[in-house]
């Protein structure tokens, strides 16, 4: 289904949507990120992109998994806290962000649903904002099977048109926000139309970074774990969490007993993030650690997302979002490093 | 400003005489305004090198990786690394050398003048040039930053755009170096605790709803102590696993493991882990103000890390990163010293 929306309406809109939780980004002293909205008039869709991508909604930094305590009779009594959310929406959401759930999905679906995940997940409706301008002058979604415009796990699509919004309906969650308020979405009309496939050719070639050879990368991969290029690329990195964490598709986490109380005993099971660039990941209580320097850490980052995964779901665990690129402290590039294992050895 | 070409001569001639291992300096990145960390091995790539007002890093960190390196090598090449350092970096190498964490045959210091100017804030600069790239960007005589940029070149006053912490600099050239470029140019700040005395005249209640809405945003991604020289610890509080175990530690030994702090990014958990870095610093921070540029976040962290190098200054009369022969701050007391409880 395509309509327009006038810009001005916009507000009226998201007021329609009373009965759901509102996402939306909202800037603070530069810095933009997606949060819960009170008042449709905080919506700001003139933003680039957010620092940590809509990830952390669905799959939040800290889970609590179970409340456990001591009590007279049972011994030690459990209590299972699954969220119970009432049904979201998250406006504004880059195709790259939304596609990167598509790919947490396949991790946390299958044969075991993982229900944390899939209660918030099931209960979110996503309508994404296409990027009529690269958001990153380092995004390179175009590389990774991506584009400026996808459609990926998202609900509803709107596409800036200068005074309107171009909005394409794509699920029947997207029809429903929609229908929400039905008589402020007019019917499309040619010279829109136009329009909009003219925004869209643009925004292509406003991309201007790409991995050369990706096609290479996965089989080059295979042959490259004990290459001193991870060595090289490695040397500058601090290894700190920068990159994991605002990745999009980083979906490792860790889990933990928080006790608030020994006696009596009080306390929960908390799932985190955790982060593969930290040196205690998967460190064994042995003492041995499977990835004991910088150089395997990198690595393991580069293969989960150009090999493994690809292997395991058909997919490139990376949407080219540009965060970790940007964000990274000492200028490590995984486009670069894509582009050298494309050419290594030849 | 130093001349890039004195520059490479310099590691050149180390490279060349194979008297270090590898030098440490500055290259140009692809992924932004500022430069990467280059580590140049061979004597024809110094001509990778860079030096201009974007050269903001502080290399010094790097000497933990090559230590812990080194640890694990059976024939460790002894030689020492070059590397290149600004005054502040500089400051830093004297606490490492002063904790016996290097020796100073360890590393061969090419000292870098800061001169009459500093470096660069990366958002400052970027919101300045509004996304376009830097083709060259230098200082001129007059305290002005000269950026070319694709459209020509653009002059900027230097204080609009440099870094917080040199406009707060007390060492704007290196207190320890096997060779200088530049000039000792003695540039002494108005005030070096400008900056976090704004935040002490707030009130309690104004200082803590700040510190409760900046220390929300953090995320944990530890790399404020990550890009720290001074946090070399082989075992760190925040890491939920001791690196010290081997396969010979007992369960016991394991479970001694104190967990002073939780792995939830919340509240409470991040007002631990931040006060633990700040006063793991005291009388050792020597302000390159790296933990505070790396933050994906923007946590003004410098602030706490500011208050405490004021704090060992007016209560103790102790400055950071001088002298490598100076006792530690924490290891070290004067009869004149404040807080009478310790005599």
């Amino acid at each position: 289904m395509e309509k327009v929306l006038a810009k001005k309406s916009f507000p009226q809109w998201v007021k329609t949507l009373s009965s759901y939780k509102i996402f939306a980004p909202i800037e603070k002293e530069d810095l933009w990120s997606y949060e819960l909205i009170e008042k449709p008039e905080q919506i700001n869709l003139d933003y680039l992109n957010t620092v940590l991508s809509p990830k952390k909604i669905i799959f939040p930094q800290r889970e609590v998994y179970l409340e456990f305590f001591a009590s007279n009779e049972e011994g030690i009594e459990v209590k299972e806290l699954l969220p119970d959310e009432k049904p979201s929406v998250i406006f504004g959401v880059r195709p790259c962000d939304a596609k990167a759930l598509t790919l947490t999905d396949k991790v946390f679906g299958g044969d075991f649903e993982d229900l944390y995940y899939w209660n918030r997940r099931k209960q979110t409706a996503l309508v994404g904002l296409s990027c009529s301008t690269p958001p990153s002058p380092n995004c390179f979604c175009l590389t990774v099977d991506g584009s400026p415009f996808s459609k990926d796990g998202l609900d509803v699509l709107m596409t800036d048109l200068g005074d309107k919004y171009f909005v394409e309906t794509l699920t029947k969650k997207g029809e429903q926000l929609v229908n929400s308020a039905k008589t402020l979405f007019k019917a499309p009309t040619e010279k829109d139309k136009k329009n909009l496939a003219k925004i869209q050719q643009d925004a292509k070639k406003k991309i201007t970074r790409q991995v050369e050879n990706i096609k290479k990368v996965p089989p080059q991969l295979k042959e490259m774990f004990d290459s001193p290029l991870w060595d090289e690329e490695s040397m500058s990195c601090i290894q700190c969490g920068i990159c994991t964490y605002l990745c999009p598709t980083c979906h490792c986490f860790d889990i933990n007993d928080e006790i608030d109380s020994s006696s009596p005993l009080k306390g929960k099971r908390i799932r985190t993030w955790d982060n593969c660039q930290f040196p205690d990941f998967t460190m064994h209580s042995s003492g041995h650690n499977p990835r004991p320097d910088k150089a395997s850490r990198l690595r393991q980052r580069i293969m989960h997302k150009f090999q493994y995964f690809v292997e395991l779901y058909k997919n490139y665990q990376c949407t080219g979002c540009g965060r970790c690129i940007s964000q990274c402290p000492v200028g490590i590039d995984i486009i670069e490093v894509l582009d050298k294992v494309s050419d290594y050895g030849a | 400003m130093v001349n890039l070409e004195d520059l490479k001569k310099e590691a050149k001639a180390v490279l060349k005489d194979e008297k270090v291992k590898y030098v440490i300096g500055y290259e140009k990145s692809s992924n932004g305004l500022m430069p990467a960390p280059a580590f140049i091995k061979k004597p024809e790539d110094v001509e990778k090198l860079i030096w201009d007002p974007t050269c903001i890093h502080n290399l010094t960190r790097f000497l933990t990786d090559e230590k812990q390196k080194k640890a694990r090598e059976k024939q460790p090449d002894e030689r020492p690394v070059g590397i290149i350092v600004k005054g502040c970096d500089s400051r830093a190498l004297v606490v490492l050398l002063q904790e016996k964490f290097i020796n100073r045959e360890d590393v061969y210091i090419i000292g870098v003048s800061c001169e009459s100017a500093g470096v660069v804030d990366e958002k400052k600069l970027s919101k300045k040039l509004k996304d376009k790239k830097i083709e060259n960007i230098e200082f001129d005589e007059k305290d002005n930053i000269i950026v070319t940029t694709k459209d020509g070149k653009t002059k900027i006053p230097a204080s609009e755009i440099l870094a917080e912490r040199c406009l707060e600099c007390r060492a704007n050239f290196p207190v320890i170096y096997d060779v200088l470029l530049g000039e000792k140019t003695k540039r002494q700040p108005e005030n070096p605790f400008q900056s976090v005395e704004k935040i002490e005249s707030l009130s309690e209640q104004e200082r803590w709803d700040f510190w409760k809405e900046q220390l929300s945003k953090c995320i944990r991604c530890y790399a404020c102590r990550s890009v720290c020289p001074m946090c070399y610890c082989d075992e760190c509080v925040v890491d939920t696993i001791n690196f010290a175990v081997t396969a010979d530690t007992t369960a016991e030994e394991k479970a001694q493991k104190i967990k002073w702090l939780e792995k939830s990014p919340v509240l409470s958990e991040n007002f631990v882990y931040h006060f633990i870095r700040a006063i793991h610093l005291a009388g050792r921070c020597i302000d390159c103000g790296e933990c505070e540029r790396v933050c994906p976040l923007d946590i003004p962290i410098r602030f706490l890390n500011k208050k405490l190098e004021k704090d060992a200054k007016e209560l103790f009369d102790y400055d950071s990163g001088f002298d490598p022969d100076q006792p530690s701050l924490i290891s070290s007391f004067r009869d004149e010293d404040p807080e009478d409880f310790i005599r």
